[in-house]
């Protein structure tokens, strides 16, 4: 894939000492949604933290628009363009809604950017954060990231705990973000929802890439998602990754769309 | 009486000055801070030894002011690069060793309670005004207006500035300020360097009340952490108002016939008394989430 903002090759990532991501290779390319898709525990915010430098990368290479961020601490893989919406609303909350995108400002980034992308947020803009709603928390976060004047956005789940008409907004409001030429990386627990709005996805499991290509192979293809999400991995990746995995009880969310109810099959979907 | 609330009053400025400045260094890099008192006094005595050569007095406060804060620097260096992961009671462990380690090096290069004391200037030793027959001095008004003037200047600061809040972002979610782009190492060693200036003006200033030797001043953080608490460790305002309280009861337990003998005891007890109002949780519950 050429023209891709965001490059990650082999990159391996652990928290304290545990390896949790293996060898990731990824592309993220401007005005598009790229996906990353996985049941829980497989990897998918670690992989987010290692990016932005929350933890550690232990090996592979990282590159922001040409530029190898791998060794950079995270202020300054901020400041050369990355944006990242973390998993749970990390508003300042005792600090304004103004003041939480004044803090983030950077570059050509402006308040009348965000306040025209969420107008409800102009209205509480001298209100701390802490007192808004779950979505009006969310809105600040997207629009902090916004604010930075980012080339990429990692996105972790922003529907987390939130109601089917907030998510919608929300997930205008990156089709917006994609269309001022951004590029956004998105990890969703909606499959469904996720891949109406993504263009290409990788679907992680222990910490492994074992899927990537575009959505549409993936669209209704439910029975293919749940073998990708649970089924057998392929036995080499299996057993290296084995203290990685967390026991997958249930599907990835009551009411998941994407992922029927019957048990995993034992087949891998490797692509 | 008048008298003593007088004594108390200079007392409670110098008080409030000294929690002030754990107090913002808990609030602003996370770290109770117990080498303070040790880092103020080496710049107190670079000044002095200066001052001793002759040197102009103000001139010589600039420079131990730059030291103070430079080892102040120094410390946040070391904290921010090795123990960044670690939590509150390892950096604290790591201000006690070199609380220690300055009071031994002080004590080597200064002389101890009764061979070092310095003659430290005082130049607010004049009388402000008379009231009835009591003198006021200078360094009562200059203590408690420093005090308010940090009360009130990092209160602004803090609400009002760029600097300021990504200072307060830093200390409410310090992996999310950097996610967004504020550069916490560096915010956070000038945060030190600022904190180990102050402190070093605050011992200057009190140096000549309380005899100027380098083991009574650096052993000032007690004072300072014990007022600090009235404060909760986070709140300016109230640490201040503590500190002048704590000054005037002092005062006023020393004008008192009866309870004289016991005054030292008489902060001890306050601070033992609101440390259990507050564990009942009333107005700290707010105050002390961070
Ligand atoms: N500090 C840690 N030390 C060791 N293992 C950890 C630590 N934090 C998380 N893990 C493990 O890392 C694995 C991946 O976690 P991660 O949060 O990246 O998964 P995820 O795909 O984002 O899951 P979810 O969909 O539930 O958010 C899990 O098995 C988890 O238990
Ligand atoms: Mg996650």
């Amino acid at each position: 894939m050429s023209g891709e903002i965001l490059r990650l090759r082999d990159v391996s990532i652990s928290r304290g000492e545990v390896p949790i991501v293996h060898d990731v290779s990824l592309d993220v390319v401007p005005g598009a949604v790229t996906l990353i898709l996985g049941a829980n525990g497989a990897g998918k915010t670690t992989l987010m933290d290692g990016i932005a430098g929350l933890v550690r990368n232990t090996s592979g290479t990282i590159h922001l628009d040409g530029v190898a961020i791998e060794r950079f601490p995270t202020y300054r893989r901020a400041q050369a363009g990355l944006g990242y919406v973390e998993q749970s609303r990390t508003v300042f909350r005792t600090l304004t809604v103004e003041q939480n995108l004044l803090v983030s400002q950077a570059g050509k980034g402006d308040l009348d950017m965000v306040y025209r992308l969420f107008p409800e947020l102009e209205k509480r803009r001298n209100l701390q954060a802490g007192h808004l709603s779950g979505g009006e928390q969310q809105m600040v976060v997207l629009g902090r990231a916004l604010i930075s004047d980012p080339k990429v956005v990692l996105i972790d789940e922003m529907s987390l705990g939130l109601a089917p008409v907030i998510v919608s907004r929300l997930m205008k409001a990156v089709g917006d973000l994609v269309g001022l030429g951004i590029a956004v990386l998105l990890i969703e627990q909606f499959a469904h929802l996720a891949l109406e709005v993504g263009t290409n996805a990788y679907v992680l499991r222990k910490g492994r890439v074992i899927f990537s290509g575009p959505c549409e192979e993936l669209r209704g293809a439910d029975q293919r998602l749940h073998e990708l999400y649970f089924g057998a991995a392929p036995a080499t990746a299996a057993d290296t990754a084995a203290p990685v995995a967390r026991p997958v009880a249930q599907p990835v969310a009551a009411g998941t769309p994407a992922v029927p109810s019957d048990g995993p099959e034992p087949e891998g979907g490797t692509r | 009486m008048l008298n003593s609330v007088i004594a108390g009053l200079t007392s409670g400025g110098v008080y409030a000055l000294l929690g002030l400045c754990v107090v913002l260094t808990y609030r602003l890099v996370a770290v109770v801070n117990f080498s303070m008192a040790a880092v103020g006094s080496m710049g107190a005595f670079v000044m002095v030894t200066l001052t001793d050569t002759g040197l102009n007095a103000w001139l010589a406060l600039v420079v131990g002011a730059v030291a103070g804060a430079v080892l102040a620097a120094l410390l946040g260096a070391v904290l921010v690069r090795w123990f960044g992961e670690h939590d509150e009671r390892t950096k604290a462990a790591v201000t006690v060793g070199v609380y220690v380690a300055l009071m031994a090096v002080g004590l080597r290069l200064f002389g101890n309670t009764t061979s070092g004391a310095r003659r430290f200037p005082a130049p607010f030793d004049a009388p402000a005004f008379t009231v009835g027959s009591v003198v006021v001095p200078q360094s009562v008004l200059v203590s408690l207006a420093f005090a308010v003037l940090i009360t009130v200047g990092v209160g602004l600061l803090l609400s009002r500035t760029r600097v300021g809040l990504r200072l307060q972002a830093l200390s409410e979610r310090p992996s999310t300020a950097q996610v967004v782009g504020i550069p916490a190492p560096r915010l956070a060693v000038a945060v030190w360097a600022a904190i180990g200036a102050i402190s070093t003006l605050v011992i200057v200033l009190v140096a000549p009340r309380l005899g100027g030797d380098f083991s009574t001043l650096g052993k000032l953080i007690n004072t300072a952490l014990a007022v600090a608490m009235l404060g909760a460790f986070r709140s300016l305002p109230l640490t201040l108002a503590g500190g002048v309280v704590l000054g005037l009861l002092e005062g006023l337990s020393a004008s008192l016939e009866a309870i004289q003998q016991y005054r030292g005891i008489v902060p001890f007890l306050v601070i033992l008394v609101l440390l259990w109002w507050r564990s009942r949780g009333e107005i700290w519950d707010t105050a002390h989430s961070r």
